[in-house]
């Protein structure tokens, strides 16, 4: 049997909630997709839990802060805690803000056990952090159960109402006994199981992994796949995956040397990305994938900055140098300047190194039927990572399907780097059922207006036209005054009324659309010019104009034309 | 005789490498309905395309959409409100389009448009209005090196679309556009009074540009 692997899992219960909170004694939540992510001790006394409605949490707590979701503001606080804990753990590996996870034994052994090492790295963190985060340490044989028990140990100092920290440690080799009773929810909010997949097996009979483990991987296999096999693994406490057996990258693919010193940090990510697509390109052909990688900095005088990165679906090129452009620059923007940063700044760098550290078979993709994604597929995903770099990843989009009746709701925009199925149609697929009632008669049109434009819609007396309770127009539309110009109506559709959450009132839509098809009216001036000149263009003739109008709380607007 | 001296000439510089053989045209198709708009019944590659006009957006779709379904990658950079059910249903695939912002300064646009370039086959853009001749003469050399077709659209603000400023025909000329479809709605057909909805428009299109041997107009009905 192979040595058991100890890992110590930190975890800040809360982290982005905690940080978000300007001060500490008002109860917040981090709010993302209209559900809570994450909310602070305060919150939670009011029994304001995770994955709640927001609408549900300002219930419980009126007075709650409600935060958006800020990923970059996460991970730049988050950095002075990574420090901290390297200073006495060498090599550790941040999988998200909040969660810190490293390889138990050798510190332990230093420290003086599991126990001393808890609470010597949470004593160095106290003087650093807010007082009211709660952290705690869990160590066991498997990410799972560390995790758990990370998690386990932080409640315990919040119940315990004494901050007194404990952490919480699995025997060695006992990891799947005390894995067993877990319920099987654990495995969506630790392991990243879909939740879909975690309430079958509870509708399957199955509520704690000792029920999981109780049936045979093939069983699992057959009904969930290749999940099956993992479903086992984790709820067995073993997470050693299946050995593959990969020659390391040739080195002119892991290593780049920098015969100048670099001290711009630009051309230090673009050759890290030159790096990691062949780095990642090296493995795929090979049919495995990079799931833990370390990235080492050396320095000019000989010092060497190495963090290491851990992504459980595999470590994609973008991954890889998002990663690295954290572990350069994330600090930069933090109020201590970092360490590498400054460094980095006197004396130039002169080497990059990926080191791959855990590496398993490539399960999870599938691929095309002819030989995988196309070569336009891939520059294009280059091309979006090098876009994202240079925009920032919110100015480079793709579409999400969502559905819904207006115009803006049907597909949702979702920053590209934060999608790992980019140039799948999983995303962009509508359902069959793809059309909402109450949605406007196809075609669509191609302008639309995020933010509608003012107009003024008038009858043939000049009134501005209203709709009745029984959405009925007032009189049919004569002219539209956009700005300084005016159009005259030839021909027109509607109004369609939409109704929506008419049961809340936050968020209750009242609106009637219609269709007009205008014509500008020419101001005499300009029409007299031409015919002077004798120069009518294109532009000067009858031009027709289809627009979408809006009426909402009594104001008409333009919120879309057919371009 | 004298033909077949001139013949055997171009064999032999051809055979030498002296003159390289004219390259063969790569052209992304396109759908039926547009395809007798272009001259070369397909979108050339290296090209820039100029869909101008009050239905410009609507044309450089279902320009695009043939394209994008057999594996091109489609970049909407700095194109405004663009309406992405119109997308959909001229059959562009979806899966396959990204959509950029890019800085509206000269330098900086020209830079992610090359970066864009590098990556997707098709683009349709939206031409800031202060782009320097530099700039632009940069992003279509990289444009013709590395073969992929950019179409050039208006972003359209609703005094735009009625008439054109002459801001916007400035801009028209940063761009030389090998093909230029200028694109007029006659009329819209659905709508009355209140019944019906819009179903489809007559709409003028103007075929002109410098790769376009013969100028020629034409009056074509198109769903949207």
């Amino acid at each position: 049997m192979f040595a058991s692997r100890r890992l110590a899992v930190l975890q800040c219960l809360d982290w982005s909630a905690v940080v978000a909170a300007k001060s500490s004694n008002k109860p917040c939540a981090v709010v993302h997709a209209q559900r809570v992510i994450s909310r602070t001790p305060g919150a939670m006394r009011y029994g304001v839990q995770v994955g709640m409605r927001r609408r549900h949490a300002q219930a419980l707590c009126p007075d709650i802060e409600i935060v958006a979701h800020q990923p970059n503001r996460d991970r730049n606080a988050f950095d002075a805690v990574v420090r901290k804990v390297n200073e006495l753990v060498p090599l550790i590996e941040v999988s998200e803000p909040g969660l810190i996870v490293f390889a138990a034994r050798g510190p332990s052994r230093y420290m003086g056990g599991d126990e001393m090492m808890a609470s010597k790295i949470v004593e160095a963190l106290k003087t650093l952090v807010a007082s009211e985060l709660l952290i705690g340490v869990g160590v066991a044989d498997s990410r799972l159960a560390a995790h758990i028990a990370a998690s386990a140990s932080a409640s315990n100092s919040a119940s315990s109402n004494s901050n007194l920290f404990a952490p919480y440690v699995v025997e060695p080799n006992k990891t799947s006994e005390w894995l067993a009773p877990q319920s099987v929810r654990v495995l969506s909010e630790f392991a990243n199981v879909n939740r879909e997949t975690v309430s079958l097996l509870e509708r399957l009979g199955l509520n704690t992994l000792r029920d999981v483990c109780a049936l045979s991987e093939s069983v699992l296999a057959g009904r969930f796949g290749e999940l099956g096999f993992e479903l086992h693994r984790l709820a067995r406490g073993d997470e050693q995956h299946q050995l593959v057996v990969v020659a390391p990258p040739p080195e002119h693919l892991c290593v780049e040397k920098f015969d100048q010193p670099v001290s711009d940090q630009q051309i230090v990510i673009n050759s890290v990305q030159r790096m990691a697509s062949a780095f990642t390109e090296y493995f795929s052909v090979n049919g495995a994938v990079c799931v833990r990688i370390v990235i080492a900095f050396e320095l000019e005088n000989g010092k060497r900055f190495e963090r290491l990165w851990y992504r459980q679906q595999g470590l994609t090129a973008s991954a890889i140098v998002e990663s690295a452009k954290w572990q350069l620059e994330a600090s930069l923007t933090s109020k201590f300047a970092s360490e590498l940063a400054s460094e980095l700044a006197s004396n130039g760098l002169v080497r990059v190194q990926l080191i791959a550290d855990e590496v398993r078979v490539d399960t999870a993709r599938q691929l095309k039927l002819w030989g995988g994604s196309t070569q336009t597929d891939e520059t294009a995903t280059q091309a979006i990572g090098r876009l994202s770099e240079l925009l920032g990843s919110a100015a480079v989009q793709v579409f999400k399907w969502q559905g819904g009746r207006d115009l803006l709701d049907s597909y949702q925009l979702v920053s590209a780097t934060h999608t790992q199925t980019i140039g799948s149609s999983d995303n962009t697929e509508q359902p069959a059922v793809s059309k909402w009632r109450g949605a406007l008669p196809t075609p669509s049109p191609s302008v639309v207006y995020p933010e509608p434009v003012q107009a003024q819609i008038n009858d043939q007396f000049g009134k501005l036209l209203s709709v009745s309770a029984r959405h009925e127009l007032s009189a049919s539309p004569v002219t539209v005054i956009i700005g300084a110009t005016h159009y005259k109506v030839n021909s027109w559709a509607g109004p369609w009324p939409v109704e929506e959450h008419w049961w809340d009132i936050a968020r209750n839509r009242r609106l009637v659309r219609l269709q007009l098809v205008c014509e500008k009216i020419q101001s005499k001036k300009t029409a007299t010019e031409n015919t002077a000149t004798g120069k009518v263009s294109i532009d000067s003739a009858a031009q027709v104009l289809a627009m979408l109008v809006i009426l909402e709380h009594g104001e008409w607007t333009v919120a879309a034309i057919y371009n | 005789m004298q033909l077949d001296t001139k013949q055997r000439v171009t064999e032999l510089l051809v055979k030498n490498q002296l003159v390289t053989k004219p390259p063969v045209v790569e052209r992304l198709a396109v759908g039926d309905n547009v395809r007798d708009l272009l001259p070369d019944s397909g979108l050339v590659r290296g090209r820039i395309v100029r869909c101008s006009g009050d239905a410009g957006l609507s044309l450089a779709l279902s320009l695009c959409s043939r394209a994008t379904q057999q594996g091109s990658w489609l970049g909407v950079v700095g194109v405004d409100h663009l309406g992405v059910l119109a997308a959909v249903e001229h059959g562009v695939a979806l899966e396959r389009t990204v959509l950029v912002h890019p800085p509206q300064t000269s330098r900086e646009w020209s830079v992610t448009v090359a970066a864009a370039i590098e990556g997707f086959d098709l683009l349709i853009v939206a031409v800031p209005a202060r782009l320097s001749a530099n700039d632009a003469r940069r992003v279509q050399t990289r444009l013709q090196s590395r073969r992929a077709v950019m179409i050039i659209v208006d972003n359209a603000t609703i005094s735009q679309s009625a008439a054109r400023s002459i801001d916007d025909i400035n801009r028209s000329n940063t761009f030389l556009a090998d093909v230029v479809l200028d694109t007029k709605t006659k009329s819209w057909t659905g709508a009355d009074n209140g019944s019906g909805y819009l179903q489809y428009r007559d709409v003028h299109i103007r075929v002109s540009g410098r790769r376009v041997a013969r100028e020629r107009e034409c009056l074509v009905t198109r769903p949207c």
